[in-house]
């Protein structure tokens, strides 16, 4: 789940190029943590959305080192995550400061920043990251979201792919 | 006046724990624990449930190593069930395994300790990361990166999922392997090789650095268990149990695994709910025992694979035929990922790997079953009790961690009477203290997920809990 300090983030509005690298879509949390489920719930309902059938949509329990290789290789990073810093149900855009992209990892998971600033300092290329964040109801034990959240889920792939598909039009035009 | 330190929480392990050291009036360490403060619950959980389901119920106990628990928990519904797995079957669950052992061993040596050993216990914490690493050492980074990846790589492709994966059914695996699934793993492994000897090369000409901290870190006299297959070698999957003192004797050799219960008891403590386990021969607590890379190298004759053998031999000449010092965990780890990716190799150039037999089917014909294999950590043992219909009665779980839980204890004590002042806390303690407890890589957790980044704390109480000094990360 983030918990996204002031600064970290600017909303929504600024166009992400799209090049050859494509484009990686990430919903990660704990499904058996109500809420905090949000963002494999976003990404099932994306697997078969054909606004992103360009894109490579994965479903994560954590953000692990492992990624960073992958996030490396792509062009555009959409992560889409529970929030605690945000209304119940409320679907936010937050565009990850490039400025500060190093972030600090001290066991097997990261943080957007962190993940990203590994593919820099190991490939030498970071993609633009765009987190895609839901505001929770509930962190309690159990495998459904809560009717509030469950209700932001049309909504925030709504947003995931408007995302995208800016990213996509921005690079068409471009080329 | 006596006084406690407390370290709340222990970092960069897999779940969530606290460490208290106690002085006495003159300063002097005279005890310290090593405290588990989670519970879990499965045992209770899972009773009344339909055995059948036991293998992907008891997977979401961990998510780092689920595929031991499945692997395990399956043993024991086979037992149940009084049926053999296909040999095809019981191949590709070893390659799961093993797969799990790869990338397990790579999440604690490059992650998690590689950090420590890199730049030193007494570094600045905010460099003292996989990010520190990647800044400072990229290749051994992306090393730990690749092996880790491919061993979850391995998971998903016969496990359906590379977390909590589903592919061990009773019986044997659910899905037959493919050629394509085979050559994609084949095609790995020279780079996994390649890693790992890597790394293994760079902690060899490494190690005198660290040979005064290995001598006081966790370096006490024990007994070792692990198992062994006919031969002697190691055996992640099956095979007898054995069991050896601190100078190689056998205690035990040739032990059915099912029968372990006539060897190994469990205590409990007020102070955590982790249970410790011990030789019931020697009795609670002198009965204390190893588990885990180092004890499978300690009591086994030989990995039984080339290239992990030549490297045992040296392993052997720097440290001993058996190794005492928890340190010598890291070095093992390594040896035990060479010996992994040679055995998974082995066993996907096999002739009959590709068969469609890969599952035996049975009913219930057993009221009880007991499933012992090599988790990362060490051995596990899952033992239950069903009904006449296949509804769990009672289960019993005696996981890695909890059979290293005295040494554990045993190995902070020992840290702590080195480094410990009674007039000040130092991040030297702090950072030692820690690490000691992650040479053992234990794996309290079962769910993963943090909320935020662990805080670290350590505090310096009087006997009547005021606090006297406080050190914070």
């Amino acid at each position: 789940m983030t918990m996204a300090a002031a600064g970290d983030a600017t909303v929504v509005g600024r166009c992400v190029t799209v090049g050859g690298g494509g484009v990686l879509v990430v919903g990660y949390g704990n499904g058996l943590r109500t809420d905090d489920g949000i963002g494999p719930a976003v990404a099932a309902r994306l697997a078969g959305d054909p606004r992103l059938a360009e894109s490579d949509v994965r479903s994560m329990h954590q953000l692990t080192p492992e990624l960073a290789f992958d996030a490396s290789r792509v062009s555009l990073l959409v992560l889409v995550d529970a929030a605690a810093d945000v209304a119940a149900g409320e679907v936010v855009v937050r565009h990850l400061d490039p400025e500060r992209v190093v972030g600090q990892a001290m066991t097997h998971h990261l943080d957007p920043a962190g993940l990203v600033g590994l593919a820099q300092e190991l490939w030498g290329a970071a993609p633009p990251v765009v987190v895609v964040s839901v505001g929770v109801a509930s962190l309690e034990i159990g495998d459904r979201l809560s009717p509030v959240v469950e209700g932001a889920v049309p909504r925030a792939a709504d947003a995931v792919a408007a995302v995208v598909e800016a990213a996509i039009v921005e690079a068409a035009s471009r080329a | 006046m006596s006084q406690t330190i407390t370290i709340d929480p222990v970092t960069r392990i897999e779940g969530h724990s606290r460490i208290t050291i106690q002085l006495d009036d003159r300063g002097e360490v005279v005890d310290a624990h090593f405290h588990v403060t989670q519970f879990r619950g499965f045992e209770r959980i899972t009773q009344g449930r339909p055995v059948h389901e036991m293998p992907a119920l008891m997977a979401r106990i961990c998510g780092i190593c689920p595929v031991s628990h499945l692997i395990a928990s399956a043993k024991a519904v086979d037992d149940i069930m009084a049926v053999e797995p296909t040999p095809t079957g019981a191949d590709l669950r070893r390659i799961m395994n093993l797969g799990q052992i790869v990338q397990s061993n790579a999440l604690s040596f490059f992650h998690l300790s590689s950090p420590d050993l890199l730049f030193g216990f007494d570094a600045d914490p905010a460099v003292r990361n996989i990010i520190g690493v990647a800044r400072a050492h990229p290749e051994l980074a992306k090393d730990g990166i690749a092996l880790r990846k491919w061993g979850q790589q391995i998971i998903e492709w016969l496990g359906g999922k590379r977390i909590h994966p589903e592919g061990i059914v009773p019986g044997g695996v659910a899905f037959q392997l493919t050629a394509e699934v085979r050559d994609r793993i084949l095609a790995g492994v020279p780079e996994a090789i390649a890693a790992v000897e890597r790394a293994i090369a760079w902690y060899k000409s490494d190690m005198l650095r660290w040979e005064e901290e290995a001598s006081t870190f966790g370096n006490f006299r024990s007994a070792f268990m692990g198992l062994v297959d006919r031969q002697g070698n190691v055996d992640h999957y099956g095979g007898w149990l054995r069991v050896v003192d601190a100078d190689g004797h056998f205690l035990a050799d040739k032990v059915d695994p099912k029968t372990f219960n006539d060897y190994i008891g469990e205590a409990v403590e007020p102070w955590s709910y982790l249970k410790s386990t011990y030789w019931k021969p020697m009795g609670y607590p002198d009965g204390l025992y190893r588990v885990g890379p180092l004890a499978r190298l300690n009591v086994a004759e030989r990995t039984g694979t080339p290239r992990a053998d030549e490297e045992l031999e040296k392993f052997r000449w720097r440290v001993g035929r058996i190794a005492s010092s928890s340190f010598h965990y890291h070095y093992a780890r390594l040896i035990d990922t060479l010996h992994a990716i040679e055995k998974i190799e082995q066993l996907l150039r096999g002739p009959d790997i590709l068969s469609h037999h890969v599952r035996s089917v049975a009913g219930i014909n057993r009221n009880e079953g007991i499933g012992v294999s090599e988790a990362p950590r060490g051995t596990l043992m899952h033992h239950y009790r069903v009904d006449d219909d296949g509804l769990v009665e009672w289960v019993n779980l005696v996981i890695a961690t909890g059979h290293n839980n005295m040494a554990m204890n045993r190995a902070v004590l020992q840290v702590a009477r080195r480094h410990v002042k009674a007039d000040r806390l130092e991040e030297a303690m702090l950072n030692r203290v820690e690490a000691v407890i992650r040479c053992y890589d234990p794996c309290l957790s079962c769910s993963t997920h943090a909320l935020g980044q662990m805080a670290i704390k350590i505090q310096l109480l009087a006997p009547g809990g005021a606090i006297l000094d406080e050190l914070r990360r």
